[in-house]
């Protein structure tokens, strides 16, 4: 089975996080951990590459982070909100989505050239 | 968990710390002991869970841009190749163990060198074959002393390096040493403490033997070095012991991640160039000073103000410059 390439990847790593922050705020290790269920355990993002999307996006105004307390052994930790630019943001990426899967489907094979 | 928390210092050991880092390292934590725990709550054991924690983890390459470390990141890559080192514990191990070897056999020449003058104060009692015990026991035991000199510099030489490259360690060989430099405090205190309890008792062996045997105050006299040179070796055994351990905690620079593992001595520093030149050699001048004084005027009662004088002018100078 192939595995994804990271290069690809790399410029939708923003739109994952923004759709699994969509609905409330999360901290790193759970988005972490639904990227990979809902993929399927096809995709598994790096801890320092999910950090360095956090930062790009806080820096960019996509996302706010908080800490909170957490109740199980007192730690603090960090959750991410989604700002009202970040959902423009992401209704772009989904746009530019489309269009790039557009576009790329045209020149894949049906059989994928067996 | 010890693991990950080592591999993770290890990954952050050379980088500069700054508020973006440090809070990289904590959210990477936070990340990474959530996995963690998840990971054994779901039935994996330890050994498999650290293993995957760690395959996760990433590269810091690419927090580079994030974090305003890229050139750090770079120079680092080509700092390995030459002038930077990073010590395995294997090594460390090694070091000490040279380090260790090389304290007692230094120790063991001031010894020498201390005692070996004891045959001349033998012969002035004795009045031995007109000195030739004397003469010959003096420079046998200053020969010997020069060869554990000598050996023991033939066997620090290798680690030059130390001092020469910009040397590292990670956070679980510091950790080795510190655990090590723990165990041996209480030996060094008490080393040094019975060597300096020598020294002030050395006087006893005078006063006892010649209010005893007042024919023979050289016995005394050679008793009396004997108990300087072994306060000395434990003294000097014990301080070099010590200052190896010491040497591979401060390998690291405080200014990284790794950070120093010894609270940072406070080195003197003068930002006039030329005055720090010329206080490098201040102490040694100062000492100078002190013996010719003290030698030519035999004034050795009021000689000793000079240290005083001196250090109050040091006091005057740092604060000025």
């Amino acid at each position: 089975m192939s595995s994804i390439s990271s290069d690809i990847i790399r410029g939708y790593n923003d739109t994952m996080i923004l759709y699994l922050l969509w609905d409330a705020p999360s901290y790193g290790y759970e988005i972490s951990k639904r990227i990979k269920n809902l993929s399927e355990e096809k995709y598994v993002i790096k801890e320092t590459t999910l950090y360095s999307a956090f930062t790009r996006l806080e820096k960019n105004g996509f996302v706010e982070s908080f800490s909170e307390n957490v109740t199980i052994n007192g730690k603090r930790r960090t959750y991410y909100k989604i700002t009202e630019q970040g959902r423009q943001y992401y209704r772009e990426k989904c746009a530019e989505w489309t269009l790039t899967k557009e576009v790329v489907e045209k020149f894949i094979k049906q059989d994928g050239g067996i | 968990m010890e693991t990950i928390r080592n591999y993770l210092e290890t990954m952050f050991a050379r980088l500069p710390i700054t508020l973006e880092v440090q809070k990289a390292k904590n959210e990477l934590w936070q990340m990474m002991e959530d996995k963690y725990t998840e990971l054994i709550k779901d039935g994996k054991t330890e050994n498999e869970a650290v293993g995957i924690v760690i395959s996760e983890f990433g590269n810091l390459d690419e927090l580079a841009e994030e974090l305003g470390i890229s050139s750090f990141v770079i120079q680092g890559n080509q700092k390995s190749s030459e002038g930077f080192c990073n010590m395995k514990l294997a090594e460390v191990k090694d070091y000490l163990h040279d380090k260790t070897r090389s304290a007692y056999t230094v120790a063991l020449g001031v010894f020498l060198c201390i005692i070996s003058c004891c045959g001349y104060m033998l012969d002035i009692s004795w009045n031995w074959r007109g000195g030739v015990f004397a003469i010959c026991f003096m420079f046998l035991m200053i020969a010997a002393a020069v060869s554990l000199f000598l050996f023991s510099s033939f066997v620090m030489g290798k680690w030059k390096f130390l001092k020469e490259k910009r040397c590292s360690v990670d956070f679980a060989t510091a950790e080795y040493v510190h655990n090590r430099r723990e165990s041996f405090r209480v030996t060094h205190a008490m080393m040094i403490t019975i060597g300096v309890i020598l020294c002030i008792l050395s006087v006893l062996p005078i006063v006892i033997v010649s209010s005893i045997l007042s024919w023979s105050s050289g016995f005394g006299v050679v008793l009396m070095f004997v108990f300087v040179g072994v306060g000395v070796f434990l003294i000097v055994a014990a301080v070099n012991v010590n200052s190896g351990m010491t040497t591979i905690l401060s390998l690291n620079k405080s200014d990284t991640m790794g950070s120093c593992f010894v609270p940072s001595q406070k080195q003197v520093s003068y930002k006039n160039a030329t005055i720090s030149q010329i206080m490098s050699i201040y102490w040694p001048t100062v000492t100078c000073i002190y013996l010719c004084w003290s030698f030519l005027s035999f004034d050795w009662h009021i000689t000793w103000i000079i240290w005083v004088i001196a250090a109050l002018v040091q006091q005057l100078i740092r604060a000025v410059w």
